[in-house]
C-alpha cells in the first residue's frame, strides 16, 4: 500500500514535470515530420514512419529517464524531501521501489501516447492494420525503459545525478551491444572469454525488447517472446533494486 | 504571518489513525526490541562520522544515555554541532547509530513501526514542489497509516489550523520560509501522533510565527502529547518545557526541570532602597551583600535567604524607604554558558591529566 502511494506520487511528480510533457509534443512532432521524409523512401513509407516512432519512443524514454530518472532520488536526498518521508513508518526498499514504480509508470503513460499517437497518424494514411505489431513494439520498448529506470534509480541512490546519469548511459549503451558483447567472448580466448561472457550476461539484454525492425515490416512477434522478454525484465528489476535497497539501507542522510 | 493559532480547534477523530498500532504487550522473545515506560529512551547512543574518502573521523554522539516521559515537553539544548540534530535524525530512522539503542513509545528504533506514532519536523523542512498544501498533507497522513478519507479530512483541518488555510490552491514552489515551516509543523501534526520531534520548530518565524507554534506545542501538552523539540530559543525553551536536556560536543551535560536549573544555588536577590545614602553597611555583609547606586536610589544584591532577612529588618530599622524586592532568577542562557564553561574546563584538565 505504501509503494502504491509513493509511486503516485512520484507519478504526479513526473506528470506535472515539464520535461514529460516536452518529451511526448517532441515525440509527436518526430512521427508527424517522419511524413516529409515519406517521399524519399522508395515507397517505404510506412517502414520509416514505424521504424522512426518506435525509435523515437525509446530515445526519448531514455532521455526522460537521464534527465529524471538518475535524479529521482539523489534530488531528494540533496533537497532534504527525503527528510520528511523516510520519518514515516515506511522502510527504504519500499520508498526506492516506490520511486521506481512510479517513474516507471509515467514512461509507460509516456510509450502509450506515443504509439496511440503513431498507430493513429498511420491509421489516417491507410496502413491502420500495423496495430498489433506496433501494440507489441510498445510494449516490449516500456519494459525496455522500466529495466533502465531500475538502473538509473539504484545508482541515484547511491550516486550524483550527473554520476548517475553517466552509469545508467554506459549500463545502457553496453546493454544494447550485449549480443555482440556474446559473440565476441566466443572468439576471445580462455578467461578473457569468461570475463566477457560475464559481463553480457550481467548488463541488461536490451536487444531482447527490440522488435523495431519486425513491427515496421507489419509483423508480429510471438507471445512466447513477449513472456520471456516480461519475466526478464521483472527478475532483472528485482536483482538491479534489491542491490540498490541493500546499499540504501545503511546510508545516512545528513 | 500573524494568523492566529492559539484557538484550540478538536482534530478529526484518528479511531483509524493508527489501524497498525502494536500492542506494548510484547512476547519475551520481542523484549530486546521494546522498552515500555518512556515516550522517548535512549541508552549508549554514539555515532561517529566517516569522511567518504579519508580517514578522518569525527563524533557526533558519544555514549548519550536520556529519557523522555510521556507526556512531558523536553527541551534538547546545545550549541551548533553539539550532536542535537544527529541525535533527533537517529530517533527517527535519518541516520544510523554507530552503537547504542534506542526506542520511540517503546518500539525499538531499528523497527519501522516505532515511527507510526512519530511527527516530525526536520529543521527548515523542504517539501515537493510540485505539490499544493493540502496535496503534500494528504500525502504524508497517507503514509503515517490514515485512510484516504481520513487523510483528507485530516489534512484540510491542520492546513487551516496553522492558518493557512486561503492558500489551498497555492504550489509549494510559491510558499515563503515562515509558510514552509507552517507546512512541517502541519505535517507533524497531521497524523495524530503520540510523540512529537521537533528540530529548531522556531527557525525562520517571526515573533506572531513563534507565538503560534508555541501555543500549538502547549496545545499538544494538554492533549498529552509527548513533545521533544531543539531549539536556539531559550525563553521558549523555558517558557515551554517541563524538562531540559543540555548536550555539548556529542555529551549530555545535564538534564533537568527548568525551575531547577534557573533556582540552582542559593537565591539572589535585589532590594531597592530610597533615603540610605548614608547608611552604613555592617562588615558582616560584607561577603554576600553588594550595593550599588542607580537613578536616584539605592540596589542592595543580596545573595542568599538569611541575608535577606538581615538586610531587611536592618533597612528598616534604620528608617529606609523599601522600593522593592526582586528575586534574581538564573536566566537558562547563563546556566548553558555555564555549563559549556564547565565543560571545556573539564576537558581542559582530562587533557592536563593525560
Amino acid at each position: 500500500m505504501k509503494i502504491v502511494l509513493i509511486a503516485q506520487n512520484t507519478f504526479r511528480e513526473a506528470i506535472r514535470d515539464r520535461v514529460l510533457a516536452g518529451v511526448t509534443v517532441a515525440g509527436l512532432a518526430l512521427m508527424v515530420l517522419t511524413l516529409v521524409a515519406r517521399p524519399l523512401a522508395m515507397g517505404e513509407g510506412t517502414r520509416l514512419s514505424v521504424d522512426l516512432g518506435l525509435s523515437s519512443i525509446s530515445f526519448l524514454g531514455l532521455l526522460v529517464v537521464l534527465m529524471v530518472g538518475t535524479s529521482l532520488v539523489a534530488k531528494e536526498i540533496e533537497r532534504k524531501t527525503i527528510f520528511n518521508l523516510l520519518s514515516r513508518p515506511i522502510s527504504r526498499p519500499v520508498y526506492l521501489i516506490g520511486k521506481w514504480a512510479g517513474l516507471s509508470g509515467a514512461l509507460w503513460a509516456v510509450a502509450g501516447v506515443l504509439g496511440l499517437g503513431l498507430w493513429t497518424m498511420l491509421a489516417i494514411l491507410g496502413h491502420g492494420s500495423n496495430a498489433l505489431p506496433i501494440a507489441q513494439a510498445v510494449f516490449l520498448a516500456g519494459l525496455e525503459l522500466t529495466v533502465v529506470t531500475a538502473v538509473a534509480v539504484m545508482f541515484s541512490a547511491l550516486s550524483t545525478p550527473v554520476l548517475s546519469a553517466l552509469y545508467t548511459l554506459a549500463l545502457f549503451l553496453a546493454g544494447q551491444w550485449s549480443d555482440d558483447l556474446r559473440r565476441f567472448a566466443q572468439a576471445a580466448p580462455g578467461s578473457l572469454r569468461m570475463l566477457l561472457e560475464t559481463c553480457a550476461n550481467l548488463v541488461p539484454n536490451l536487444p531482447l525488447f527490440n522488435m523495431r525492425s519486425l513491427a515496421a515490416a507489419g509483423e508480429s512477434t510471438t507471445v512466447l517472446h513477449l513472456g520471456v522478454a516480461g519475466g526478464y525484465a521483472v527478475l532483472y528489476c528485482a536483482c538491479v533494486l534489491a542491490l540498490a535497497a541493500a546499499a540504501f539501507e545503511s546510508r545516512d542522510f545528513k | 504571518m500573524s494568523q492566529n493559532l492559539s484557538k484550540p480547534v478538536a482534530a478529526p477523530s484518528s479511531a483509524d489513525s493508527h489501524p497498525e498500532r502494536p500492542s506494548h504487550s510484547h512476547s519475551s522473545g520481542q523484549s530486546a526490541m521494546t522498552a515500555p515506560g518512556a515516550a522517548v529512551k535512549i541508552e549508549g547512543l554514539t555515532k561517529v562520522y566517516r569522511g567518504n574518502w579519508s580517514m578522518r573521523t569525527s563524533v557526533g554522539l558519544d555514549h548519550l544515555d536520556l529519557e523522555v516521559q510521556r507526556g512531558e515537553v523536553f527541551g534538547y539544548l546545545g550549541p551548533n554541532g553539539a550532536g542535537k540534530t544527529t541525535t533527533l535524525k537517529i530517533l527517527t530512522g535519518l541516520l544510523k547509530p554507530t552503537s547504542g539503542r534506542a526506542w520511540l513509545m517503546g518500539e525499538s528504533i531499528d523497527r519501522v513501526e516505532s515511527r507510526r506514532s512519530l511527527g516530525f519536523l526536520p529543521e527548515q523542512p523542504y517539501f515537493y514542489d510540485y505539490l499544493n498544501g493540502i496535496e503534500y498533507l494528504q500525502f504524508v497522513a497517507s503514509l503515517s497509516g490514515m485512510t484516504a478519507h481520513n487523510a483528507s479530512r485530516a489534512a484540510k483541518h491542520w492546513f487551516g489550523r496553522v492558518g493557512m488555510g486561503d492558500r489551498e490552491r497555492l504550489i509549494l514552489r510559491k510558499y515563503s520560509k515562515g509558510m514552509l515551516q507552517r507546512l512541517g509543523l502541519a505535517a507533524a501534526l497531521v497524523h495524530d501522533p503520540k510523540l512529537v520531534i521537533l528540530d529548531e520548530p522556531m527557525s525562520g518565524l517571526d515573533p506572531f510565527g513563534r507565538r503560534d507554534v508555541r501555543d500549538l506545542i502547549l496545545e499538544q501538552r494538554e492533549r498529552g502529547v509527548t513533545v521533544m523539540f531543539s531549539s536556539h530559543i531559550l525563553p521558549d525553551v523555558e517558557m515551554l518545557c517541563d524538562r531540559v536536556a543540555i548536550v555539548l560536543k556529542g555529551k549530555l551535560e545535564r538534564v533537568a526541570t527548568v525551575g531547577d536549573l534557573v533556582h540552582n544555588g542559593d537565591p539572589r536577590t535585589e532590594v531597592h532602597v530610597v533615603g540610605a545614602p548614608m547608611l552604613e553597611q555592617p562588615a558582616s555583609w560584607a561577603s554576600h551583600v553588594t550595593r550599588t547606586e542607580r537613578l536616584g536610589e539605592s540596589v542592595f544584591t543580596v545573595e542568599g535567604e538569611a541575608a535577606l532577612q538581615q538586610v531587611l529588618a536592618h533597612l528598616v530599622q534604620t528608617g529606609a524607604t523599601i522600593r522593592a524586592v526582586n528575586p534574581l532568577r538564573a536566566t537558562l542562557e547563563q546556566l548553558f554558558m555555564a555549563a559549556a564553561e564547565t565543560s571545556a574546563i573539564r576537558g581542559q584538565s582530562q587533557r592536563r591529566s593525560a
